[in-house]
């Protein structure tokens, strides 16, 4: 088991590494690996420059985003007991989004706490769907399904956005629509920092969403305090979701896909998990990217759209096996 | 362990516990017996504090259980549930790992002192050579082992069970509840069981107690309470009360009243 685990570890890692190396390669600038690593470490090659003025940041940022939603997705699958959970299908994300364009525009000059705001709109949709779906006990699907509902109110209330009047407020617009384009190195510190700060928080709770996998009563007589750490595992996940809406905007099923064929390598103890789910969403986002900004070049597909037409069939495949994935 | 006039009842629905004051005697294995919705898988999920009760109090070494921290309490007091969830992929070992987190803290690594407790626990439920299963492996008898391991793990004086033999074969009963006993008597671990089988509660307790209608009908030894009269008023059932030297107390439902 503990030698599998590092094979899937060390092989993900060499995956996502040759990803960077190709994603920055490649593009309406070409240049040779070797002629990058000399370009960035000795100067003077004006192609270099403008591959890491432009390019690095959007791979920095696509590879934090795919980890900060994977990782994301595998902390509500283990609050919610729902492997179906995912911030972009239960709301999570369109109310960070919605909230945040909602706020950024009554106060433009607030700009620089988008990340805050997309937060709170994350912890909006995600109270909500928990209160309509608590009676229930968490039922998997009727949890989805009230968690599509809610998406599909704030991904309404965020599309109605675009559409007053006939000009668009291009920044704004790119926290729904998303587009790795126009990363610029400030996007790479806001997430670095939030992002990085998300990340470290999930790998320390990840005994307690070892244990939630056990039923309620049991984890409680193994003296966890249950309500807490649902509450604070799920503000984790928002604040991953929400700072990955705020710069890299809405993309679904990353964490849905990447934590369930994480599980079907690396098994479901979180301690694994967790940071094999952010490798492998991390390299999903980055080579969505990829692929959309080299696949018609000079025109791109954004990785969001990539995402959708990979995720919902997906998805179908899920829902009609999901009764196995935990069982007794 | 003392219940000291204990009422449960969920929200606006009937009494479900009234007014219940009993002691459970320390070393000793107490059973807790009764129809269906007397309110005997009730009152363990009070004691085991899955559920708090509407008034009254329930003493563990002098306190009550509700001032516990979480974790001192599982220090003290393990419950194997009747059903219980677990990823598909889980080995004995790990989920027998999971009774020694009362003992750790976010950042402590595993001691000693786990490991042993861990080494006991699979040996006690004779479970060692099975510790890289996984519990989708293993037949029923030994899954509901590897829980009562991780209880056992957790190293605690107090055991609560609800009805640990459900779902198991007669074989598998019996070796389970003898596994219990053993735990009883060469561990001194305090036992509290719900049991659906009279017989059975009749042949491994020390104690019985018997509930109706959320009430405390009778308790002492079988030998003391159990007659024709308790069975009639309790379960409805005309029973030949029996004893013999080879087979202790048993009972024979005859017919229903």
């Amino acid at each position: 088991m503990m030698k599998k685990q590092a094979l899937y570890f060390s092989a993900a890692t060499m995956l996502l590494i040759g990803m960077a190396l190709y994603s920055m390669t490649t593009g309406s600038i070409k240049v040779g690996v070797v002629e990058l690593m000399t370009g960035l470490f000795q100067g003077g090659n004006d192609n270099v420059d403008v591959i890491r003025d432009m390019r690095f940041p959007r791979i920095i940022v696509s590879m934090l985003t795919g980890a900060a939603l994977a990782v994301s997705g595998v902390l509500l699958q283990a609050v919610m007991r729902n492997p179906l959970a995912d911030a972009g299908i239960i709301g999570v994300s369109s109310g960070a989004g919605f909230v945040s364009v909602l706020l950024v525009t009554l106060f433009p000059a607030m700009f620089f706490w988008m990340p805050l705001f997309s937060c709170i709109g994350g912890l909006l949709a995600c109270f909500m769907v928990y209160t309509f779906s608590w009676k229930s006990g968490l039922q998997p699907l009727r949890l989805i399904l009230v968690g599509v509902a809610i998406n599909a109110v704030f991904t309404g209330l965020g599309q109605s956005f675009n559409y007053r009047g006939s000009y668009a407020v291009t920044t704004v617009n790119q926290a729904i629509s998303s587009m790795f384009t126009m990363k610029t190195w400030d996007d790479v510190e806001i997430m670095l920092i939030y992002g990085s700060i998300g990340l470290v928080l999930a790998l320390l709770v990840s005994t307690w969403c070892n244990m939630l996998s056990l039923q309620d009563r049991t984890a409680s007589n193994l003296g966890l305090r249950v309500m807490r750490a649902r509450f604070i595992i799920s503000a984790i996940a928002v604040l991953l979701a929400s700072v990955a809406t705020a710069v890299g905007g809405l993309i679904a099923f990353v964490g849905l896909l990447v934590p369930h064929i994480a599980r079907l390598m690396v098994g479901s103890d979180h301690k694994a998990l967790i940071p094999f789910c952010a490798i492998g969403g991390a390299f999903l986002i980055l080579a969505a990217d990829t692929l959309g900004r080299t696949i018609i070049a000079p025109a791109e597909i954004p990785a969001s759209i990539i995402m959708t037409v990979i995720g919902g069939p997906f998805l179908i495949f899920m829902l009609v096996r999901s009764d196995r994935i935990y069982g007794a | 362990m003392e219940l000291n006039a204990i009422a449960f009842s969920y929200k606006n629905g009937p009494q479900i516990i009234g007014d219940m004051t009993a002691e459970i005697e320390p070393g000793k294995m107490t059973t807790i017996i009764g129809p269906n919705g007397s309110g005997k898988s009730t009152l363990l999920g009070l004691m085991a504090r899955n559920l708090l009760p509407a008034s009254g109090s329930i003493i563990i070494d002098g306190r009550d259980i509700a001032a516990f921290k979480p974790k001192e309490l599982a220090r003290r007091l393990a419950v194997v549930h009747q059903h219980n969830d677990a990823p598909v992929d889980l080995t004995v070992e790990r989920l027998v790992e999971y009774g020694r987190l009362p003992y750790r803290s976010m950042f402590a690594q595993d001691s000693a002192a786990d490991q042993e407790a861990i080494a006991w626990a699979l040996e006690c439920t004779k479970l060692t050579a099975f510790r890289d299963r996984k519990l989708i492996e293993l037949s029923g008898g030994q899954r509901q082992r590897a829980w009562i391991a991780m209880a056992l793990a957790q190293r605690t004086s107090i055991l609560l069970l609800d009805e640990p033999t459900t779902y198991l074969d007669i074989f598998h009963q019996i070796e389970l509840l003898d596994l219990i006993r053993t735990l009883n008597k060469e561990h001194g671990i305090t036992i509290v069981m719900v049991l659906h089988d009279v017989n059975q509660a009749v042949r491994y307790s020390d104690h019985l107690k018997v509930m109706k209608d959320g009430k405390l009908f009778a308790q002492g030894t079988p030998e003391e309470i159990m007659d024709g009269r308790l069975m009639e008023e309790v379960y409805g059932v005309q029973a030949a009360i029996r004893s013999d030297d080879e087979t202790g107390l048993y009972i024979i439902p005859l017919s229903t009243i």
